[in-house]
């Protein structure tokens, strides 16, 4: 250990935009749970969204208005009943999931949902760098793979270059979720999609994550989609918001509308295209 | 004694191999891969048929081996075909399809043979013309020194394996399958390639132990799964799992210490060789259950 130690910032340079980030389009999306039961639940009842390369979009909604079938729909661990998605025009909406992901980062509200907590710091790395591509008999960790791992380490700023070799089931929430952000976006993913991803963490944590996020995001100019149920958040992040309500897309903000937008005039604009109030939702207490 | 002891160790490095393929299932994969008990006898059928046939008997057991990948291969794809795509912790699948295939098996390997033994006694094994080869009588100590460096071979083999881009995508899918498919794997295969592996060293075993022991028998493998759990058993709990390569030494020295346990059981005048299965089944209900036993007895 030497004195360097204190400020990894120096050697940690963000990688440039490789350009492949994705426009994406969803046209008309259906998901419908317990279809033809009694207790069939529309969860999406016509989805219609367009995206432009470099957006990031923040979306907002009450609980159960379809923020998360959204996002795994367009990942692909749920089947769509009718509808289009695009992306940059090609209909992905027939693959599997793990077709998908060669193209779609995703990082999720639980940590331990986006790390294998048995492998460690540097075997899950490598995973998420082999990211759409082949995975054959080459050495997992090898010396070049070993140099960008670390260079992208070194960007959370937590010490986690320098151990390498632990298990990331002895790593702490915050920790886990960093490197789930890093796993999603190392291999430069077209389409990123967080849900929730910092609700989990503590008010510190979350908000060190937000701003790794942030960073990251800007510095690759990902394609964004960003679930949160904090207003504040939703506000400060991204240049786009949608707000969802019962399986649709009930407001639509562009980027200079959203620059003036406040929390005050958020709430007025939902109760106008809702006629309800927001009172019994958890989002007024984030 | 100390040809107790050989013969103990010869057993133990014998069966280790099938040992390394449960560890696989069962640990690494995160799947109870029930195949083992039809693809050991699928290994030795086959190679005994081979080798009653003029074979090579090196050809024999490479044959045996690689009809045991073929049995985890079989089990992958009936597992595809079963499981509902959400339900990735669901054993149910995972178990029927091993039963499905050992079942099936049963007949397969009565076809191979034609009957329900092939005695190999006056044909060249293996170990017959690995020792010609070394001029030396493969017999006690120089045939546990030949299976023990099969076994580090293989070791470093799996080793080297479990650390490459398809094996660290195998070791991910036992530990967070939804983490490693949003990561672009498609599980299905990759557990398929995983079952094939585990199951061609179990064949391994097959082949080997039909040589050793000169005969295969339609019956030779019933409840060798249990054995194979209570090596892991052991191994893991005496030498510890600090990291993967540590972990496939600690599983192979558990299949010494759970043959020599054996070897010194039946120098109990009142437990009959018959008995081994009661007590090694007992013993790995008693491994798994204490953990559950405990946390029962502390929360009441
Ligand atoms: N796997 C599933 N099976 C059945 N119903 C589901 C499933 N996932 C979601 N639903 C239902 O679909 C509706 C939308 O749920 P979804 O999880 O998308 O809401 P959300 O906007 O993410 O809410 P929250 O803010 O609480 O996370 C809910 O009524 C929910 O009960
Ligand atoms: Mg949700």
């Amino acid at each position: 250990m030497t004195a360097a130690t204190g400020s990894p910032s120096d050697s940690c340079a963000l990688p440039r935009p490789s350009g492949r980030a994705a426009g994406f389009e969803c046209r008309d999306i259906r998901k419908t749970f317990y279809r033809n039961s009694a207790f069939q639940i529309q969860a999406l009842c016509g989805v219609d969204l367009t995206v432009a390369p470099g957006d990031f979009v923040t979306i907002i909604g009450s609980n159960g208005a379809g923020k998360s079938t959204l996002l795994n729909v367009i990942a692909g661990t749920f089947s769509v009943d009718g509808g289009e998605l695009l992306l940059d025009g090609e209909d992905i909406s027939k693959l599997p999931e793990h077709a998908r992901a060669a193209f779609i980062g995703r990082v999720f509200q639980d940590p331990r949902a986006g790390t294998a907590p048995s492998l460690t710091i540097e075997e899950n790395m490598c995973l998420a760098l082999r990211r759409g591509r082949r995975r054959g008999l080459h050495m997992g960790v090898d010396s070049s793979r070993r140099q960008v791992i670390r260079e992208n380490l070194c960007l959370v700023e937590m010490g986690l270059e320098k151990r390498p070799k632990t298990q990331v089931a002895k790593l702490s929430g915050g920790q886990r979720q960093a490197m789930s952000l890093l796993m999603a976006t190392i291999a430069e993913p077209r389409l990123l999609l967080l849900d929730e991803h910092t609700a989990a963490l503590d008010p510190k944590v979350a908000a060190t994550t937000m701003e790794l996020t942030e960073r990251v995001v800007s510095a690759r100019r990902l394609t964004t989609l960003m679930v949160t149920h904090n207003m504040e958040l939703a506000l400060a992040y991204g240049n786009r918001l949608i707000m969802m309500h019962a399986g649709r897309i009930i407001l639509n903000v562009g980027p200079t509308e959203k620059k003036e937008l406040t929390v005050a005039g958020l709430v007025q604009k939902f109760r106008d295209v809702a006629g309800e109030s927001f009172t019994t939702d958890r989002m007024l207490l984030d | 004694m100390l040809v107790t002891l050989s013969s103990a160790l010869e057993q133990g490095l014998l069966y280790c191999f099938m040992v390394l393929g449960v560890y696989l299932t069962f640990r690494v994969l995160d799947f109870p891969d029930l195949t083992v008990d039809g693809s050991m006898t699928l290994g030795a059928s086959v190679c005994a048929v081979l080798i009653i046939n003029g074979a090579s008997p090196f050809l024999a057991t490479l044959a045996g081996t690689a009809s045991g990948a073929a049995a985890g291969i079989v089990t992958g794809f009936i597992h595809i075909l079963l499981k509902s795509d959400s339900a990735d912790t669901n054993y149910g699948p995972k178990l029927i399809s091993g039963i499905l295939t050992t079942t099936a098996l049963y007949t397969v390997n009565l076809r191979i043979m034609g009957r329900s033994n092939i005695p190999l006694l006056g044909e060249t094994t293996f170990f017959d013309k690995l020792g010609s080869m070394l001029n030396v009588r493969m017999v006690h100590w120089p045939l546990v020194a030949t299976l023990a460096v099969l076994a580090v071979i293989v070791k470093y083999l799996l080793d080297w394996f479990l650390h490459t881009d398809l094996g660290l995508s195998m070791r991910a899918i036992g530990d967070n399958e939804q983490m490693i498919r949003s990561l672009s794997v498609n599980t299905s295969v990759t557990r398929v390639i995983g079952l094939a592996v585990a199951n061609a060293l179990v064949a391994l075993t097959g082949s080997l132990v039909a040589q050793q022991q000169g005969y295969t028998d339609i019956g030779m493998s019933v409840g060798v799964l249990v054995a194979g759990l209570a090596g892991v058993i052991l191994g893991e709990a005496i030498f510890g799992t600090r990291s993967v390569s540590w972990v496939l030494f600690s599983v192979i020295a558990g299949s010494l210490v759970y043959r020599t346990l054996i070897a010194l059981g039946l120098r109990v005048d009142w437990i009959k060789p018959t008995d081994l299965k009661l007590l090694t089944a007992l013993f790995v209900m008693i491994a798994l259950g204490a953990p559950v036993i405990r946390r029962k007895l502390v929360k009441s």
